[in-house]
């Protein structure tokens, strides 16, 4: 019994050793790492590649990038498993502000805070597209109390009396928001209103139907690869006012989208955290990143290459000099 | 050392190309799978049309009968229709019918398609053999990766949910039915053949009832995982019980999701247990006829 117990011991340590010296054959040098949140869209993947370029030829971190959903890599930076999220929508998490206030984790910068959101459709709508023979279909469409004149074009496949807006996305801040718009704007008695589960479906609803020059009205927003590349037009509203806005009577506002750091990350590496807190590009920088990167099929990183190089005056106050001096020299 | 551990050459593959031309064919045959898309979705209407016209009470009282009947004993029946009740106090019951009507409706499709196709497999080795690798990705490739060309081809709502469900769920009717029919003992088979049985009346009267009990487990292995499809297919507009988890998790209202996620794994017991009991009480009917 002993020695069976032995040779399990030994087999144990035997495989501990191995798996040591194996670890130990891989990069030996321990690079400091910085984790990044991925939530998925494409914008902040390419403001991951940017920091991340400058993080690992500046600062010399090693960096990698942990999905996940919206709520879920809030959490994730609330307790420090992810060090840094270039992309928090400060609008679409509930208990956002509430957790600034509480010090659970530290907004450091606004990224952007220009970009549009709302209801979309597709500019053939409109105006037609004589390019792809399509008549226009409303052409006196302009703002969203203009949608009920014309449910019946923008039917709903389930229940062929309505039309159908399809809102915000499933538990976003500012899918109540439009809800209210929509029962605002008395759209409920001739339109469906549909919560899409994933942004991603939403997205498939919008390029289907532009591919088959359907009309189509959808709640979405800027900076997105989608917007970019197809020709939407935003319907007009109200103007902004902080109060009605949250009865969904005015146009919605920019979100601020914020860049965040756990409070570990915050402490550890108050250099670091000092280039975050001068970051701030717009969306249509962002835009047309994205575009250059549908245009030519360049990855993250290619594309933040190209963009810090196109943008250096920019770049150039987000850093010192010596740093920026680093960063060019490496990535040239 | 790299050459070591990376893998020596990649192929390109143009992704984009691929893209273009799944969308332009969901493009250019609109028409036809419009055409699909309304009759699965006038399918779950009907179903759920259905559902919401039966009384709440006369829910309870089939669940308490079927139950009690199924599996002989009254405890049963008394437990599962507390528990439906259950569903209802939570003020779930509408979601529930939504629920149940796209499981209901692509179960149905499951078994119209499966369960020929099992039958088909069990005649032949080959085709068995040809149709594992079929089945074992339909089971295995993530569901994520056809969710979203479904809502390319069949648009939001109910007509993408029922499909991927039925892409997802029909795997273990076929494998059963298949499987089971070749289990079928070779000396019944020869004695039925031996007093000159054609071939539907071997199919029909000596296989399939032969081979009944693996048939209901795999019509019933079908049922749970059209189940285990409800949140997923939530994401792509399936109304019901699994949006309601969806926006629960989105905003992180622990409780909303637990209440509906419960009513979720009470509606899969409920659906579990009923229809097992439904089978055993039929095979022990068979036997005494015997």
């Amino acid at each position: 019994m002993m020695k069976k117990i032995n040779r399990i011991l030994g087999l144990l340590l035997a495989l501990m050793l191995l798996a040591g010296s194996l670890a130990g054959c891989a990069p030996s040098q321990q690079a400091k790492t910085l984790t990044f949140a991925d939530v998925g869209w494409d914008s902040i993947l390419f403001h991951n590649a940017v920091a991340g370029t400058v993080a690992e030829t500046v600062f010399g971190y090693q960096w990698s990038e942990v999905s996940g959903s919206t709520p879920i890599t809030h959490e994730a930076v609330k307790k420090g498993e992810i060090d840094v999220h270039m992309e928090v929508w400060t609008d679409n998490l509930a208990n956002y502000k509430d957790d600034i206030e509480a010090g659970a984790l530290k907004e450091v910068s606004i990224n952007f805070d220009d970009n549009a959101q709302g209801l979309y459709v597709p500019r053939y709508v409109i105006e037609g597209d004589a390019g792809r023979g399509i008549e226009p279909m409303a052409p006196n469409l302009k703002t969203v109390a203009d949608l009920k004149d014309y449910a019946s074009l923008f039917k709903d496949p389930e229940d062929s009396s309505k039309g159908i807006i399809y809102g915000g996305i499933a538990g976003w801040a500012i899918t109540e928001i439009i809800h209210k718009k929509y029962l605002h704007y008395g759209l409920d008695a001739n339109y469906n209103y549909m919560e899409p589960g994933t942004d991603a479906a939403t997205s498939a609803v919008l390029v289907a139907a532009y591919d088959r020059g359907e009309p189509v009205v959808a709640y979405y927003w800027e900076p997105t690869w989608l917007l970019g590349k197809y020709d939407f037009v935003l319907l007009e509203d109200e103007p902004y006012d902080p109060e009605l806005y949250f009865e969904g009577k005015t146009e919605c506002p920019s979100v601020r989208v914020a860049v965040c750091t756990s409070n570990d990350f915050y402490e550890k590496d108050p250099e670091f955290v000092a280039f975050l807190s001068k970051y701030r590009t717009s969306s249509a920088l962002t835009s047309q990143a994205l575009a250059y990167i549908e245009d030519t099929g360049a990855d993250y990183k290619t594309a933040a290459r190209w963009f810090l190089k196109e943008n250096r005056d920019m770049v150039e106050t987000w850093l010192t000099t010596e740093q920026a001096d680093k960063l060019y020299a490496a990535i040239e | 050392m790299n050459w070591l551990f990376d893998f020596p050459f990649i192929i390109r593959i143009n992704t984009n190309a691929i893209d273009r031309a799944v969308r332009s064919f969901a493009a250019d045959h609109a028409a036809f799978f419009d055409g699909i898309k309304a009759g699965l979705t006038n399918f779950v209407g009907a179903i759920n049309w259905l559902l919401n016209h039966i009384p709440w009470f006369v829910l309870v009282v089939l669940v308490f009968f079927l139950g009690w009947k199924g599996h002989k004993r009254l405890r049963s029946g008394i437990a599962y229709s507390i528990l439906l009740c259950i569903i209802g106090m939570l003020g779930l019951w509408g979601l529930m019918n939504l629920t149940l009507s796209i499981v209901l409706a692509g179960v149905t499709i499951a078994l119209l398609l499966g369960l020929p196709v099992g039958v088909l497999l069990s005649g032949s080795d080959r085709a068995n053999q040809a149709a594992r690798p079929v089945l074992d990705m339909m089971q295995t490739m993530p569901v994520f990766v056809y969710l979203i060309p479904a809502v390319i081809f069949f648009g939001m709502g109910s007509a993408s949910a029922v499909i991927a469900t039925v892409i997802y769920a029909m795997v273990p009717v076929v494998r059963l039915t298949s499987l089971g029919i070749r289990q079928v003992d070779a000396e019944v088979v020869e004695a039925a053949r031996s007093f000159g049985s054609t071939k539907s009346q071997m199919l029909f009267k000596v296989q399939v009832p032969q081979a009944l009990p693996t048939i209901m487990a795999g019509i019933n292995q079908t049922l749970m995982m059209a189940m285990s499809m409800v949140v997923t297919c939530s994401m792509i507009g399936a109304r019901g019980l699994g949006n309601e988890v969806l926006i629960a998790v989105n905003r992180i209202e622990i409780s909303r999701g637990f209440m509906a996620g419960s009513s979720v794994v009470i509606l899969a017991i409920l659906l579990d247990r009923l229809t097992q009991g439904w089978f055993s009480g039929r095979k022990n009917a068979g036997d005494e006829q015997q």
